[in-house]
Formats: C-alpha cells, sequence, structure tokens
C-alpha cells in the first residue's frame, strides 16, 4: 500500500488471462471467453503472406486478401458486402510480410452468418474480372500517393536498403500490382490457405464447444498440408545511411538495427531497454531529449518488433529538414549511453511497472484480445509464458538489463532511412 | 491532437465493412432483407450504455458507464470548448494548451502526469477538436482515484510555465509540418476549408491554427482560454469500465467538488457567412500523384437548424451520406466505382456538431478519367437523387446497416466515453446517445428526402475542389 499525491493506492489485484488451449482435428485455437457482452472475435493466420509474391508481382497477396471480401460463392461483391453489412459482420483478410491473416468479429446471433460467410470466402473466393480491376486500382492509387510524402517515400526506402535480397525488402508498386495476375492470385491463395500452419485464437462469448464446432465450420474443407515455409531472414543490411530527395519543409526519418530472436534469453530485459530509451509515450530517453527539452518534434519512437523468427529495433521521428542533422546526433547519443551504462535502477522499476501493470489493457475487447493472442502465437508464445511474464519482469535488475543493453545495443550500427531536403548529416 | 468526428466515429462503430469500395453490375443494388435479430430488438429498446448521470454543486456533470468486462476503468474529462472558441488572429490557441495542460499543476510537476500514469501501468493522452478539448487515461481500475486526483488538480490550477512556451511551440510546429505543411492532401484540406468558410472564420481555420498565428501565440492567450473555458459547468466527466457508482460519487466529491465553480462562458460563434467565400478552389500540386475531388455542402446538425430554420435533420442526413455514398451499394459507388472512372468515391456528413454542420462528397479519378467527367457524373447522380428521391428500399437497408452493430459499442472502453463526453459537451442530452439505434430506426423516406433536397438542392452555402497534379 503507497500513497500518491495524496491518494492510497491499494496493491494491485493480480491480473492473468484464463486461456483455454484447443486441439481439434489437428487445429489448434486459444480461447479467452468473456461472456459480459454478446460478440465474438477470431483471429487467424498462416505463415507466408508476401513471402509468397513471386518477384516483380509484389502485392499479389495483397491483392488476393482483399479480393475474399469481394465476392464469394453465389455473392458477387455488392451482395456479399450487403450480407456482411446487414447483420454488421466484420469480416477481412490481409497479407503482410510474412503471413496471411482473417479476422472475425459479431455479435453472437450473427455467428452462424458470420461463419457461412467467412467459410464462402475462404473456399469459394469469385475474383470477378471487374472485382479484381478495383481493387487492383486502388491498391496502385494507394501506393502511388505513398510517393507524395515523405513518411512514405521514407518507409520504402528503409525495407529496401534493409532486406535487399529478401522478399521483406520488396514493398509493392504500381508497377507491380499492375503485374499481378488473377491466375497468379488463385495459385497464391491454394498454397497460403491450408489446414497445417494455422494458427487460431478466439475471445468474447463463446465457449469450448461452440468454438470446436465453428473451426468445424471455418476450417474443416481446407485442403491438407502446409503453406510454404518462408524464406530465412537475413541479418538487416549494414547499409548506414540512405536519403531519398523530397521537396518539402520537414524530413521523415526511419532509424534501425537488428535485435535479438524472441528467443533470446534476454527478450524481456531487451523490451525494457527499449522502452527506457525509445518507448512511444512520455516516459523515453529520446522523447524527453528530443520533444520535451529541444522542441525538435511531434512525437518520436522506436520499438522491438520480431520478424521472420529475427527482430529488428526499428524507430521513427519526422523534424524540420535543417534539424536532422541535430536529431540524428541525439539519437546516436542516446544509443550509445545506453549501450555503455544502461539505465538507471529507477527507470528500470518504471518500466517494469508499465510493462506489468498495463496487461489488464490488452484485454478490454474482444477483437484486441483475439489479435493480441494470435501475434503471441505467431512468435511461438504459449499460455504458460503469458502467465509467467509478470514474474519475469518483476525479477529483472538494473544489472542484467544493463548486461543485455552492452551485448545487443549497437549504437555504430544503427541504420538510418531519410526522406526530404535534409540537413546537417 | 485528434480530429475524431464523433458522429461519424458512432456510425462506423456500427457499420460492419468500413472501406467503401466494391460493387458489381450483376448484383441487385439494394438487398431488402428484414432481419430483425434478438439483439437488435434489444438495442432499440434499452439505452445502448445504461449510463448514470449527476451533477456536482459547482456544475461539472459526471458519466458513468459501468462495464465488468476487465478490472479497467477510462476516465475522460471533455471541456465544452475547441479550437472553434480560439480568439480571432489566435488560431491554434485551444490545442496549445491541450499541450501546455501536460506541463505541471499544483501537486503535479510538469512532465509528471504522463509519467505517473505509466508507472501505474496506465495510458494517457489527450485531443481538441473543432467542438472539444479532452484529456483522458485508462488504467487498471483501482488507479482511477489517481486518476481523478491528477486531473482535478490541472484542470483547477495549471500552472503553464512560461520557459516552456517555446520548446512547446516547436513541437507543435512540428506537428503541424507533419500533418498538413509536409503532407499535399494536408495542405490541400485546409486551403478547402479556408476557401468556403473564409480563412478567419471558425468553420474555416485549421484545428492546430495558421503557422504565423501559432508563432504569435503567448502564455496570456493561453491563460486566458483557460480562464473562460475550463470552468466546472462547462465540463462532463465521463468515466467508463469496471467502477462503482457509490465509489465514483465519493471520489468526484473529493477530487472534483473543490474545483471552485464558475459562470458558464457558452459559445460565441459566428454564423455561417450566407455564401462561400469561393464556391470553387483548384489546386495543382506537383507532389501529388493521384487527383481528388472533394465538395462541401453547409447542412443541418444535431445543434444547428439551418438556413431556413429547417427542423433538425441529422438522423435523415446520415441515412443520405450513406444511401448516397457509403461504399458498396450505394449511389455514388455505383455510378463511379463500379463503372470503372474512379478508385473510390463516396459522401459524408458529421451532424454532431456545434453549430453549422457539413455534408462532403468525394473521389478519386482513376489515371486518364478528366475532371469534367468525373464531376459530370457526380452532379448527374446528385441530381438524380433529387428529382427521384430515394426508394423504401435504400431508406431500410441503410437504417439496417447503420444501426446492426449498434451494441458492438459494448465491446472496449472507448466508445461510451467518446460518444457520451462528445455529445454532452455540445449541448446534446445522454439520450441522445443511449436511444440513438432507435431513433435512427425511425427515419422515414419522407424525412431522408426532405433532408436531401435541404442540402443538396439548396445550394446556400457550398464550395467544390479539385487537387490536380501539376
Amino acid at each position: 500500500m503507497t500513497t500518491l499525491f495524496g491518494v492510497t493506492l491499494p496493491q494491485r489485484r493480480g491480473f492473468s488471462v484464463p486461456i483455454q488451449v484447443i486441439a481439434h482435428r489437428g487445429i489448434t485455437a486459444w480461447l479467452v471467453e468473456e461472456r459480459s457482452v454478446p460478440v465474438v472475435s477470431l483471429a487467424w493466420g498462416w505463415p507466408g503472406g508476401a513471402t509468397l509474391d513471386a518477384p516483380g508481382q509484389e502485392g499479389t497477396a495483397n491483392l488476393a486478401a482483399a479480393l475474399l471480401t469481394e465476392g464469394a460463392g453465389p455473392l458477387r461483391a455488392v451482395a456479399f458486402g450487403d450480407a456482411l453489412r446487414d447483420a454488421a459482420i466484420n469480416l477481412g483478410f490481409s497479407a503482410n510480410r510474412e503471413a496471411f491473416e482473417g479476422g472475425l468479429r459479431a455479435l453472437t446471433d450473427a455467428l452462424p452468418e458470420a461463419a457461412r460467410l467467412a467459410r464462402l470466402a475462404m473456399t469459394e473466393p469469385r475474383l470477378d474480372a471487374d472485382a479484381v480491376d478495383r481493387i487492383r486500382a486502388r491498391a496502385v492509387a494507394g501506393a502511388r500517393q505513398q510517393l507524395e510524402t515523405p513518411s512514405g517515400l521514407a518507409r520504402r526506402a528503409f525495407w529496401a536498403a534493409a532486406f535487399p535480397e529478401h522478399p521483406a525488402g520488396r514493398l509493392p508498386t504500381p508497377e507491380s500490382l499492375a503485374a499481378a495476375r488473377p491466375e497468379a492470385m488463385r495459385a497464391l491463395l491454394s498454397r497460403q490457405m491450408r489446414r497445417d500452419g494455422l494458427l487460431v485464437t478466439a475471445s468474447g462469448a463463446i465457449g469450448r464447444d461452440e468454438l470446436v464446432a465453428l473451426l468445424d465450420q471455418l476450417f474443416g474443407e481446407l485442403p491438407a498440408g502446409a503453406p510454404p515455409a518462408p524464406p530465412a531472414l537475413p541479418p538487416l543490411a549494414d547499409f548506414g545511411r540512405t536519403i531519398a530527395e523530397k521537396a518539402a519543409p520537414q524530413s521523415a526519418m526511419l532509424f534501425a538495427q537488428d535485435g535479438p530472436p524472441p528467443t533470446d534469453p534476454d527478450w524481456e530485459a531487451f523490451q525494457v531497454a527499449i522502452r527506457i530509451l525509445s518507448g512511444g509515450d512520455f516516459s523515453s530517453r529520446l522523447t524527453r531529449r528530443v520533444r520535451e527539452e529541444r522542441g525538435l518534434t511531434y512525437g518520436i519512437g522506436a520499438g522491438l518488433d520480431p520478424l521472420f523468427g529475427r527482430s529488428i529495433v526499428v524507430g521513427s521521428v519526422a523534424t524540420e529538414n535543417a534539424n536532422v542533422g541535430e536529431v540524428w546526433n541525439l539519437i546516436r547519443t542516446a544509443w550509445t549511453e545506453m549501450a555503455e551504462a544502461g539505465p538507471t535502477a529507477e527507470e528500470v522499476a518504471n518500466a517494469v511497472a508499465f510493462l506489468s501493470g498495463s496487461l489488464p489493457l490488452q484485454f478490454t475487447d474482444s477483437r484486441r484480445t483475439a489479435s493480441l493472442l494470435l501475434g503471441l502465437r505467431q512468435v511461438g508464445r504459449t499460455p504458460e509464458w503469458l502467465a509467467g511474464r509478470p514474474a519475469r519482469l518483476a525479477a529483472l535488475t538494473r544489472d542484467g538489463v544493463a548486461a543485455a543493453c552492452r551485448r545487443l545495443l549497437r549504437p555504430d550500427g544503427l541504420a538510418l532511412a531519410v526522406a526530404g531536403q535534409p540537413a546537417g548529416l | 491532437m485528434d480530429t475524431f468526428p464523433r458522429r461519424a466515429a458512432l456510425i462506423s462503430v456500427a457499420s460492419a465493412v468500413a472501406a467503401p469500395l466494391a460493387l458489381s453490375p450483376a448484383a441487385p443494388a439494394v438487398v431488402a432483407r428484414a432481419q430483425a435479430s434478438t439483439l437488435t430488438d434489444r438495442v432499440r429498446r434499452r439505452p445502448l450504455f445504461g449510463a448514470v448521470q449527476w451533477q456536482l454543486p459547482n456544475g461539472l456533470r459526471v458519466v458513468l458507464a459501468e462495464s465488468r468486462r476487465a478490472p479497467v476503468a477510462a476516465h475522460y474529462l471533455y471541456l465544452g470548448a475547441g479550437a472553434g472558441e480560439d480568439p480571432a488572429g489566435r488560431s491554434g490557441v485551444a490545442h496549445f494548451l491541450e499541450h501546455f495542460m501536460f506541463k505541471g499543476s499544483p501537486a503535479v510537476p510538469s512532465g509528471a502526469f504522463s509519467r505517473v500514469v505509466a508507472q501505474e501501468g496506465g495510458q494517457d493522452n489527450a485531443f481538441t477538436s473543432r467542438d472539444v478539448t479532452a484529456y483522458f487515461q485508462t488504467v487498471e481500475a483501482s488507479r482511477l482515484p489517481l486518476m481523478m486526483r491528477m486531473e482535478a488538480d490541472r484542470f483547477a490550477a495549471p500552472v503553464l510555465p512560461a520557459d516552456e512556451v517555446e520548446p512547446e511551440r516547436g513541437v507543435i510546429v512540428e506537428e503541424r509540418r507533419q500533418r498538413t505543411d509536409a503532407v499535399p492532401r494536408g495542405r490541400f484540406r485546409e486551403a478547402f476549408d479556408a476557401a468556403m468558410w473564409g480563412p478567419q472564420h471558425w468553420r474555416g481555420r485549421p484545428l492546430i491554427g495558421w503557422l504565423d498565428e501559432i508563432r504569435a501565440i503567448t502564455r496570456d492567450d493561453m491563460a486566458a482560454f483557460h480562464a473562460r473555458h475550463y470552468a466546472p459547468s462547462n465540463a462532463i466527466l465521463v468515466v467508463a469500465g469496471d467502477v462503482r457508482e457509490a465509489d465514483l460519487r465519493r471520489w468526484a466529491d473529493e477530487f472534483y467538488a473543490p474545483v471552485p465553480a464558475r459562470p458558464a462562458p457558452g459559445r460565441d460563434r459566428a454564423p455561417p457567412p450566407s455564401q462561400a467565400a469561393e464556391p470553387r478552389i483548384v489546386r495543382r500540386d506537383p507532389t501529388v500523384r493521384e487527383a481528388s475531388f472533394v465538395r462541401a455542402l453547409a447542412a443541418p446538425s444535431a445543434t444547428w437548424a439551418g438556413f431556413g430554420g429547417t427542423p433538425v435533420m441529422a438522423d435523415p442526413l446520415d441515412a443520405v451520406a450513406h444511401l448516397l455514398g457509403g461504399g458498396p451499394g450505394s449511389r455514388l459507388h455505383a455510378a463511379l466505382v463500379e463503372s470503372g472512372l474512379c478508385v473510390s468515391a463516396g459522401a459524408d456528413y458529421d451532424g454532431e456538431s456545434y453549430g453549422v454542420g457539413t455534408f462532403g462528397v468525394f473521389a478519386t479519378p482513376r489515371p486518364g478519367v478528366t475532371p469534367e467527367r468525373v464531376e459530370e457524373t457526380i452532379d448527374a447522380t446528385l441530381a438524380r437523387l433529387l428529382d427521384e428521391g430515394a426508394t423504401e428500399a435504400e431508406v431500410a437497408r441503410s437504417v439496417r446497416q447503420m444501426t446492426a452493430g449498434a451494441l458492438l459499442a459494448l465491446d472496449g472502453l472507448g466508445a461510451a466515453p467518446r460518444m457520451i463526453g462528445g455529445a454532452l459537451a455540445i449541448g446534446l442530452p445522454l439520450e441522445d446517445v443511449e436511444h440513438w439505434p432507435e431513433r435512427m430506426a425511425a427515419v422515414t423516406r419522407d424525412q431522408v428526402n426532405e433532408a436531401a433536397r435541404a442540402v443538396l438542392g439548396g445550394r446556400h452555402l457550398e464550395t467544390t475542389g479539385w487537387l490536380l497534379p501539376a
């Protein structure tokens, strides 16, 4: 029991996430059952996604994912969309760098209709020529609009420089989207949506037996076998610096270094270190120095992102062109200091308090819960890992975090992509 | 800063598929399938959140929307003043003050607010819209009293430290660059509003402020804005989550009741101009790759009756926007997207605003399609709606799709405080939020057609804009 500003703070109630693991005919699902609101969310995914795009046809997986809800079975696009919207069913598919994912949210009484439509989308997508044309035009416009702003250009420059020999480095372009053929989309979907390799999570007003029936309905007709394994990701290329010239009053900067694999024993110590150094809220050293003390940016932050069984630390900031050199120096100085001296004991205590204390906040809505659980499964975590997290965080010491900083932070290997008209680099 | 359009947000909570992008020629434009589920029945009879409200002696209104799903509470303080209340020649004061409220109060040192929230495992932020300024935190439920203690402290007496004005001005200027000056579409949107309403009209100024006016804002400007608008009688406290009413009453009495009462300031906004400052604006920008069309029309809102003293028609106008341009199956989507002329096209309406509202039409042509062809098609689509009127089936479909997901707002802690705080801060009663699905369900075809005529056929105040590659 402590007191702050005269307010007594009771010991926090312990919080745990009651995950049920359900194995059914080769598919495993995690379920967090919660019946206070009549809503159910599901999330599912397979490894693959953009790694299945043929070179020169980047965006095929994105287009295929978008087209699954643009007509299926007897329903053409508008009829399919009306069926979803008439019952307020959120159903969507997406392809990211390393995975192909589906998501579903519905009120409980619309769940049978939601299951019917989701199954239709996965097993009988129409890919009508007019729908392909429409979705492709939208994607091309999006890719072109991305080139209008410094942040869009910086992102493109960063990924191309960071992973030049891997699909992760190849973002869709207007040209590659134009080259993606419907036959290639069909072929990709049939390699992608398999019974094996499928990870499913669910949250909300649904029990074990109902979920088992739903798994049969949704995934029972998928062909056996697994999607092709994604190619191993090489370390982030040591590209130093890349600049995309863009006439704009402000430069967008992306900075990054290689991170440890999620299996690294120091993973959580490093998470704590990165939060102290560069977390997105007002607690981090970079926010204090670059935003609060000097007013050089609206926001600066970097996070530890798992990627293909590895990870990268990637951050972003935007500042007036004239200040790019100063901001870059502040970032490198903060990085170097943290690598050499590590955090203070107080910083570690505060970061640990945030990471364990904020756990309940992640479980206030069913869609977020399902999505968070899917993310954990995709990096190979178990329910036991999640249950043990508060204790592991509490056991972290200043010296342990400092040692992780020394071993894992790479001030000299920090790469920078800038778009704008930067000065002072 | 966040320009959260509250009523639009309210509707999008309910609509299933937000991406307005699909239509196929052979499918019927309307699927009239009257399916009334038990949950739909429930939401049309019972209040959506079942919130309770009361008022403290100093005038502060308190609302609790209880939800026991997780041991978490969301704490929102809404002020009934936003960028629309910025003084003449000082656009950006409301937003600058929002930033500056994090710079300390008698008990809480500068910068400590957010650090304490984080140490307690919580998240906090704030936003400024045209109509409101809001501060919010999400925390483990046992930390709610601490949030109330800190929020009440800065609400009553922010320090506004003079030596932090310049660094924060730098932050805000960078925020402006990031959102507007470095983004061609942001620059155009700002120029468009100024062209329509006038660059010094409250509706035509950017929320974040004109750059030269941001540079001129002083600490005194912020202190004056706070003294005038941050009165308990001009604020609404909304709490959602795992909190009991008796506890909240006790904490509200302890922390917020001591904030001294002050007279309610009211809003002092100019009426809309009788016609647009510029009815047409065409901008060519060398950094733009895709052309954009936008048209905005002055419209009645939930708080403003319209030029002719027309009765309030915000709900029917939501239906007009949906059937005209609410994605696949809508008229604009069929005429522009399905036909292959445009990448996207639609209509939007934000009627939950203080004073004059805005009805919008937008489109992004496909490469090679001329602006003239797009605009002719839009004009013809609007003319047809005015001539023939919407059909019963269209209205039924729009009402069904807008209300079907109303209960999804219970999934999470953000929707209740944002919908309730946003409505109460512009003078609407709690019942407007609690019973909106029922109200929307009662909208008739005649009301929809009358609303369409009043806005689209009136031609009182509208501007058409094109952003084109140079």
